[in-house]
């Protein structure tokens, strides 16, 4: 039992890295071959999840070191994510079947599948692991495959949109490990508990703001906050569906929970005016990316101007730093990932089958393709936050912890967020049921093949029940968020 | 002014850091800004390096006849890994420009933009 934690990290790892060799040549291979490990990592990551809900959090040693010397690995109610994280995968491993068969050339295939196992590996290790280093290391992993993941459709701008997005990640990299350098010539140490300790007793404030100052800037560029998104937008429209559905869904969500991470460790300095400057980002966020996404006409970028946008409730979550709006970030951090991959699914069904991507060309195709559609719709509702899906629940635990803090002009931004998306709910909905076609061969369009309508499905399915099961992830959060509340 | 020359190691850090960031975002062509962020990584493994360095301290090999203080082989062990990330990066890097060149012919930032 003690050995699926480190297990859950190596297995995808190696995995990955023996992919190309076992299916060479064979990519139908690959594909069966990524199943089978991810959803091992989805039942080892659902055993550790019940073993946090049950007993709290655990850590494992790596080779019986003992933690502030050894690496330590650490499962918290938080590193749950990990079992959003590897359903999600799995989900989009089953969906990419029919899909790379045709928008990839063949020799990528394997390679495909091989990028997606390691990028799943260094996801897996990031939310679990104790370590400040490593926590870069496994970063880099999920970024350095994330950027060749960009570039694997081809096409004439897929590698200037992945060198855009590798700059950028490379950048706030480097400013990381900046800071990871500049605590540990601080407090000689890299594990996360140990840091935090000792930096209690440090005396000079200046090095540790820059530290905490660098790391959080640095988080928000991966995360793909407002005023530093600009990479976001071009790698989404141009990435494969699928790729779409991971980057946006769970890679961007690792500067969030890194910055969870974090900010534990600064315990000791007042971290009021942080949390003052991350609630005006967010708010920002939220009416910038949903303004944008207003006035898009291809449904990826759409969806990803959205994604902005939810980030923002994110971090305005975080920056209220009350237990209600913290609970809500937490929240919302794993219902938008399901969310986000529901939509993007979808989306990436309706071009496979139709080959149109703007709102004009995919006039219509409500009644092409019933299914996808509805849960297309079912996955804007939720992103909305109506209220029986899961987008509600984040965002009425965002604004309540908004009123609770005496801000409600911050209540009024989550709402009015909400509104202008639903704006763009009502011309989706216009375009694909009520309008007539743009083109004729739109109404022999036929519905998307099993193994990419049922990931789809499942995936609106959950967008409901996590609306619905509410209670269980903020059950399961609640003692993670009243030790960041309490302890900052 | 004493303060400062006590801690040129940092000064150096930063103003190379600084470079590098500069080049990132002033230069156009790519390869100039792929240049950029190897000089801003190389900054901060410089950085981390010295972190290990201990007043008269010798290599940490334990053995009969060795006495401390010794440096901390820690940073070292971090900054080898950071210079395998930064090299696959680089890698990764140099194969999207000739990709990049190979579709648009050219490697100007200010030109891709109308290629696009």
């Amino acid at each position: 039992m003690s050995h699926w934690l480190p297990l859950a990290v190596i297995v995808p790892l190696v995995a990955g890295a023996l992919t190309p060799a076992l299916a060479h040549g064979r990519p139908g291979l690959a594909r069966a071959w990524a199943v089978a490990v991810t959803a091992w990592c989805t039942f080892a990551t659902a055993l550790l999840t019940s073993r946090v809900a049950l007993t709290g959090p655990f850590s494992y040693e790596m080779g019986g070191w003992a933690a502030p010397w050894g690496i330590e690995l650490r499962f918290d109610e938080f590193s749950a994510a990990a079992l959003f994280i590897c359903v999600i995968m799995l989900l989009v491993l089953v969906f990419s079947g029919p899909y790379v068969r045709r928008a990839l050339p063949e020799a990528r295939i394997t390679w495909y599948y091989s990028l997606l196992l390691i990028n799943l590996g260094g996801m897996i290790g990031f939310v679990v692991t104790g370590d400040l280093f490593n926590l870069f290391v496994f970063m880099e992993l999920v970024a350095v495959s994330s950027y060749a993941l960009v570039a694997v459709g081809g096409g004439r701008t897929a590698a200037l949109a992945a060198f855009k997005y590798l700059i950028a990640g490379a950048v706030s990299s480097a400013l990381i490990l900046f800071c990871i350098g500049v605590l540990y010539s601080l407090t000689g140490s890299l594990n996360m508990a140990d840091v935090a300790l000792r930096l209690a007793t440090i005396e000079s404030p200046a090095p540790v703001m820059l530290a905490l100052a660098g790391m959080t800037v640095a988080f928000l560029v991966k995360a793909g906050l407002f005023p530093v998104h600009v990479w976001l937008p071009d790698a989404h429209a141009i990435a494969p569906t699928p790729i779409n559905a991971v980057s946006s869904a769970l890679v961007v969500k690792l500067g969030i929970i890194g910055l969870l991470r974090i900010l534990p460790l600064f315990g000791a300095v007042s971290l009021a005016p942080l949390y003052e400057a991350l609630a005006w980002l967010g708010a920002i966020s939220v009416l910038a990316g949903a303004f944008f996404a207003l006035f898009q006409q291809d449904i990826k970028l759409m969806l990803a101007y959205s994604t902005i946008s939810n980030i923002g409730y994110i971090v305005l979550g975080l920056g209220l730093a009350g237990e209600l709006a913290v609970t809500g970030a937490g929240i919302h951090v794993l219902n938008h990932a399901l969310i986000k991959a529901a939509l993007f699914l979808a989306a990436g069904a309706m071009i496979h089958q139709s080959g149109y991507r703007t709102l004009h060309d995919l006039r219509g195709i409500g009644r092409a393709m019933p299914w996808t559609t509805l849960a297309l719709l079912v996955g804007a509702l939720s992103i909305v936050g109506l209220p029986p899906t899961a987008g509600f629940l984040g965002k009425w635990y965002i604004a309540l912890g908004a009123l609770e803090a005496g801000r409600p002009g911050f209540a009024v931004v989550v709402l009015a967020g909400a509104l202008i998306i639903f704006a763009y709910l009502a011309r989706m909905l216009n375009a694909f049921y009520f309008r007539a076609p743009s083109h004729e061969e739109m109404l022999a369009v036929r519905e998307a093949p099993a193994s990419m309508l049922l990931p789809v499905l499942v995936l609106a399915a959950l967008c409901v029940l996590g609306g619905l099961l509410g209670r269980w992830p903020v059950m399961l959060i609640a003692p993670a968020v009243g030790r960041l509340v309490g302890g900052g | 002014m004493a303060a400062l020359w006590g801690n040129i190691d940092y000064a150096a850090f930063v103003v190379l850091f600084c470079i590098g960031l500069y080049i990132i975002i002033a230069k156009q062509n790519l390869i100039k800004k792929l240049l950029g962020l190897n000089i801003m990584e190389t900054a901060v493994f410089a950085f981390v390096v010295t972190s290990g360095m201990v007043d008269g301290g010798t290599a940490p090999i334990v053995g009969p006849g060795m006495s401390g203080p010794f440096a901390s082989p820690l940073p070292h062990a971090m900054v080898l890994t950071g210079i395998v990330v930064a090299v696959s990066i680089t890698a990764l890097a140099l194969c999207l420009i000739i990709e990049i060149y190979r579709q648009c012919g050219t490697l100007e930032a200010d030109e891709l933009k109308g290629a696009e």
